[in-house]
């Protein structure tokens, strides 16, 4: 016994010992083998600082292969004298984690990624340095982000707070249809839908088309489908309907109204009869989606068009990339993209695109090498952009124009002129754009709007419930959170929204 | 007490063979999944067997981007944090069960109080915890992750122990007091070893809670330490899940945690009985 | 008879030519343990205690104000949210960690049959127990995956098609039965161990004699054998009660407390408006109401737990 426990003691110290030692400096080599950064472009010009005495610059960033271009260029930053050590944080944990050191005044961090939505929250607080001063410095091609070329919506929203600019956006995300472009050119398939229902097939245009076109392709399993007979269940179509986000796809069909989330008093718009109808149009979409549908979120609705089981999907734009990579999809080049479907509004088709999450960099004030860390940041938001974006290793979507001149760096198409149609579709979506609700506090009203919008999902409230309940919890969020100030807050909100052009 | 009907073996066989089925299945899918690659994940009718078992998975998880060292380093400071906190925890814990068992100290108030500071919501504590590590300049390391896992595993040694302590009967060690050792010696020398089996679930189990546990570790480090909890996560980016990587991660975490299970079975199944030892 | 010696002196004065240790000794042996303890707990606790009574919302940037006891009203009157997550924990308790101490005393009964491999097929039940909840969860989404997951395809191949599974994780009326389902998985293994360790420590002569008298194996399991377990069994549920009201780890996962708020547990709320909302002041009230339900819980249990000692010894 007494053997025993010395053997299991000696076992475990040898055990710590070993990984202690064998992890002890950095391995660099094999890391980075493991993956390849994107060809150099040229494409954007730039410079190198004046080097600095070898500053170190804490980053952190949601884990994974959005903190991949600071691995791609790591060269770049000892030659401006930099050193960067890279602080992951897993995913769901980006807001928390870094509000918690903020909150604490750890100075723990120098360039902050985060989500835009929280702009208003790191703001306002102070957490965030005001870039202004930063990007008029002298010589233009060292510090210059051009912030005029990022595309409006993301340069108004993403990047500033009460007219100031305080991040520079790295991730722009918006909404877009894409379906199976194979089924919809298929001949038997539009004379079956012509003689059904007396019009022809076309990717739906409104959210009527949507329902309409989504019960028409949802088959059985042994019927045919484009001539094939069927092995499993088809479906029309699927949504993000998991916790979570499913908002965003109900704020798709809801947005075209013309309504915001509330009037000028901050009294919540959300369960007007147009909102209270989207909702009934996204609860009896699900008719024609998969039966897991309420558990799916990004990734499963991706896979679930990318394994050929559903004909269309609104998705992030970054999914046609996917699509068009083989080893991840079995649709390549069946894949067409459009608008997102829209509502008839005056005799014309009003179409909507939601613009959730998307990632930002910023600094932070509390951080001892303000300038380094504001290089490192514009660097990689700038310089390098077109690089991150236009490659399937990191999940960054296009943000500056820029990024659209050069369809011929999108390598995962198998063709420029098919990068070219995929960047266009891109630029109607972003056109279509509709925000978040960019104010403190966001977070809160998101999940509210979420919760209920889930629980008509799934059956535990009706449309009409569901935002009746919602505008009763955003009214109350919005006293405790300080009417007056959020009432202020929210039309600074507004104001940026008219800038960008996102409402009138 | 020892012959039993071929009947009644075999239904013994039969429920541990089902038990073993239920648990072992999804175990088994992990190391399966841990070996394929793309479009075996998700392919219908879903793949059992992967086609080749090669170890990519295994090394790309290992060797995470950015600074490469991702795996081995959560296998290092998991190892450290569990076993820290495990150490300590025992090393206070018994003797306090002990005491808590055999001479009711401070009475029932002090040994609930014990208790009740596992019951506190963790949400709860984590930010008052992290304000303390701040200025102690303890965020992270290891030692912020242990302290703050000993707040639950204390609790949980104690009332585990103090079970066991309660069960032996106190002749033995009465004895041992009246032939001239002293408390500590008779909890050390009798009564601890008659517990042994006790004693080791409740350390396996401190090491494996500390081991699995999340929000501590996220909100109390930042790159020094990371342990294996942190890194599974950040293998699903916003866009993507690495399913084999999280796979092979799970391997990798479970097989130091087997070790120490099979290194400490001698003593979970010792079947001890107290008869023998009295005599 | 000596468990009876046992029990009784347990609560006894020590003998008089101890009387002279007994005063430090044990003061001291808890001495470490009650202090450090203390060190880690108090700060957090009075700082919670004096957040219980402020509106602090972090998101915005005003001070946090005094509002007596509002926190409190509008977690008990107002919230039924909060109510909704406590009434999916009190069913994973009471349906989960039932069935985690019912499958785990079973499992640990017939273990204690086993006269060779006893070792081998413990440690192989215990692995689920070491697989961090994290990872569990994403095993699970593969697993119960509707569509291409091995167990709704196995059930389809081995009934030969009749039977259709559900989707398990998005379907309302089973989402939380999958949840549930996933924690059993992962700590019944947890009770067979402890229970199997307290079954180890028992006197066999007493069940021997038991079976001497005649009495039926599953007599003698009701009657002597579970009594005794009762105290290990109890505290070992007691646990993964209170464990179970901190369950977060695997409902975000799983299913994000959806659909709806069908697996919204409360602790994965808490943890909303702690570290999602950053409403400070509410947090703290929620997480002392908590406190205030597992407290009367566990008393409930030690109480119980008293009595069946008293009950064993009679």
């Amino acid at each position: 016994m007494r053997w025993n426990a010395r053997a299991l003691c000696a076992v475990v110290a040898a055990l710590v010992l070993a990984l202690t030692a064998g992890t002890g400096s950095a391995p660099t080599g094999p890391a980075a083998a493991a993956m390849q950064a994107p060809k150099e472009q040229h494409a954007i010009t730039w410079e190198y600082p004046p080097k600095f005495s070898n500053v170190t610059v804490n980053v952190v960033g949601d884990a994974g292969h959005n903190l991949a271009p600071y691995e791609f260029w790591r060269d770049h930053f000892p030659k401006a004298g930099i050193t960067i050590k890279i602080i992951e944080v897993p995913f769901e944990g980006v807001y928390e984690k870094e509000k918690t050191e903020f909150v604490a005044g750890s100075g723990a961090f120098d360039v902050v990624t985060f989500y835009p939505a929280y702009i208003g929250d790191f703001a306002s607080n102070g957490y965030l340095e005001p870039l202004d001063e930063y990007m008029k410095k002298q010589p233009d091609s060292v510090w210059n982000p051009h912030q005029e070329d990022v595309l409006p919506p993301f340069r108004e929203l993403y990047n500033k707070w009460a007219g100031k600019t305080y991040a520079l956006t790295i991730d722009g995300d918006a909404h877009m249809m894409i379906y199976r472009k194979d089924l919809f050119a298929n001949p038997a398939e539009q004379a079956a839908f012509k003689a059904r229902y007396g019009r022809a097939l076309a990717p739906p245009q409104t959210w009527d088309d949507w329902l309409r076109v989504g019960a028409f392709f949802t088959r059985k399993k042994g019927q045919q489908l484009a001539g094939q007979t069927l092995d499993r269940d088809f479906y029309g179509s699927a949504e993000f309907a998991k916790r979570g986000f499913s908002f965003a796809w109900f704020v798709d069909r809801w947005a075209a109204s013309g309504e915001l989330y509330f009037d000028d008093t901050m009294k919540p718009q959300i369960n007007t009869p147009a909102a209270v109808a989207a909702l009934q149009n996204f609860v009896d979409s699900l008719k024609n989606a998969p039966p897991d549908v309420r558990g799916y979120g990004y990734d499963e609705l991706r896979d679930a068009l990318l394994n050929g089981n559903v004909a269309m999907v609104v998705q992030w734009t970054d999914v046609p990339k996917k699509g068009a990579d083989p080893s991840q999809s079995k649709v390549v080049g069946r894949l067409g993209y459009g608008r997102v479907p829209g509502l008839v509004i005056g005799g014309k088709v009003v179409h909507r695109a939601m613009m959730p999450v998307g990632r930002v960099v910023a600094v932070a004030a509390s951080s001892k090498n303000k300038l380094a860390a504001y290089w490192v940041a514009k660097h990689i938001a700038y310089d390098m952009s077109l690089e991150d974006v236009s490659t399937a290793f990191t999940g960054l979507d296009v943000n500056r124009g820029v990024h659209f001149k050069h369809p011929e760096a999108y390598s995962d198409f198998k063709t420029t002129a098919e990068a070219a149609s995929y960047l266009d579709r891109v630029k109607e979506a972003l056109a279509d754009g509709y925000p978040e609700i960019f104010i403190p506090g966001a977070a809160q009203y998101e999940d509210a709007l979420d919760l209920h919008v889930n629980k008509a999902l799934a059956g535990q409230e009706t449309p009409k419930q569901a935002l009746d309940a919602v505008a009763k919890e955003w009214t109350a969020i919005t006293d405790r959170l300080g009417r007056q100030k959020q009432i202020e807050l929210w039309h600074q909100a507004l104001n940026s929204y008219k800038i960008a052009g996102l409402v009138k | 007490m020892r012959r039993r009907s071929p009947a009644r073996r075999l239904v013994t066989g039969l429920v541990l063979l089902a038990a073993l089925v239920f648990f072992l299945f999804p175990v088994l899918w992990m190391v399966l999944t841990s070996f394929k690659s793309n479009p075996e994940f998700f392919a219908y009718p879903p793949v059992f067997i992967p086609k080749s078992f090669a170890l990519t998975n295994y090394l790309n998880a290992m060797r995470l981007p950015p600074d490469g060292r991702g795996g081995l380093q959560g296998v290092r400071d998991s190892l450290i944090v569990s076993t820290g906190s495990m150490v300590i925890s025992l090393l206070a814990g018994a003797p306090a069960a002990y005491s808590f068992a055999r001479f009711r100290t401070g009475g029932e108030n002090l040994s609930f109080w014990v208790l009740s500071t596992r019951m506190f919501p963790p949400v709860a504590s984590a930010l008052p915890l992290f304000l303390v590590f701040k200025s102690l300049h303890l965020l992270d390391t290891h030692w912020a992750l242990i302290v703050a896992n000993t707040i639950f595993n204390l609790p949980f040694v104690i009332w585990l122990l103090k079970g066991f302590f309660e069960d032996l009967p106190a002749e033995l060690e009465e004895a041992a007091v009246i032939d001239g050792t002293t408390i500590f010696g008779a909890f050390r020398r009798v009564a601890l070893p008659l517990v042994a089996p006790g004693l080791v679930a409740t350390a396996l189990f401190c090491f494996i809670f500390t081991w699995n546990e999340f929000m501590f570790a996220l909100l109390l480090t930042r790159s020094d330490v990371r342990t294996l909890t942190i890194i599974v996560p950040s293998l699903v980016g916003g866009h993507e899940i690495l399913w084999g990587q999280v796979a092979a991660v799970g391997v990798v975490a479970i097989i130091p945690n087997i070790l120490l299970a099979l290194l400490l079975q001698r003593f979970l199944v010792r079947g001890l009985t107290l008869g023998a030892v009295k005599g | 008879m000596a468990l009876r010696l046992g029990r009784e002196a347990a609560g006894a004065r020590p003998r008089a030519e101890t009387v002279r240790w007994s005063r430090r000794t044990p003061v001291l042996m808890i001495l470490p343990a009650v202090v450090v303890l203390a060190a880690i707990t108090l700060f957090p606790l009075l700082f919670t205690l004096r957040l219980t009574v402020l509106s602090w919302e972090l998101t915005t940037g005003f001070p946090p104000q005094f509002i007596g006891v509002q926190n409190f009203v509008r977690v008990l009157t107002q919230d039924p949210r909060f109510w909704n997550a406590m009434a999916n924990t009190g069913v994973l308790v009471a349906v989960g960690v039932g069935l985690q101490a019912v499958i785990g005393t079973g499992l640990a009964l017939e273990l204690n049959r086993l006269r060779r491999g006893r070792a081998l097929v413990l440690s192989l039940l215990l692995i689920p127990v070491m697989i961090a909840p994290v990872i569990a969860g994403f095993q699970f989404r593969m697993i119960l995956n509707d569509q291409y997951g091995p167990l709704n395809y196995l059930l389809d191949a081995l009934t030969f098609g009749r039977v259709r599974g559900f989707a398990w994780l998005a379907d309302p009326r089973v989402a939380l039965g999958a949840v549930m389902a996933t924690d059993v998985w992962q700590w019944a293994p947890f009770m067979t161990l402890v229970v199997l360790a307290g079954l180890q420590s028992l006197p066999g002569e007493l069940l021997e004699a038991a079976e001497v008298d005649g009495a039926t194996g599953l007599q003698a399991l009701r009657r002597v054998t579970l009594p005794l377990l009762l105290p290990v069994i109890v505290i070992g549920v007691l646990v993964r009660v209170m464990d179970t009201f901190k369950l977060f780890d695997i409902v975000y996962q799983l299913t994000g407390g959806g659909p709806g708020n069908v697996t919204e547990t409360i602790a994965y709320y808490t943890y909303l408006q702690g570290f999602k909302f950053f409403s400070l002041g509410y947090t703290a009230a929620m997480s002392f109401v908590q406190l205030v339900v597992i407290t009367i819980v566990a008393q409930v249990f030690l109480h119980y737990q008293k009595r069946v000692r008293g009950g064993a010894v009679a």
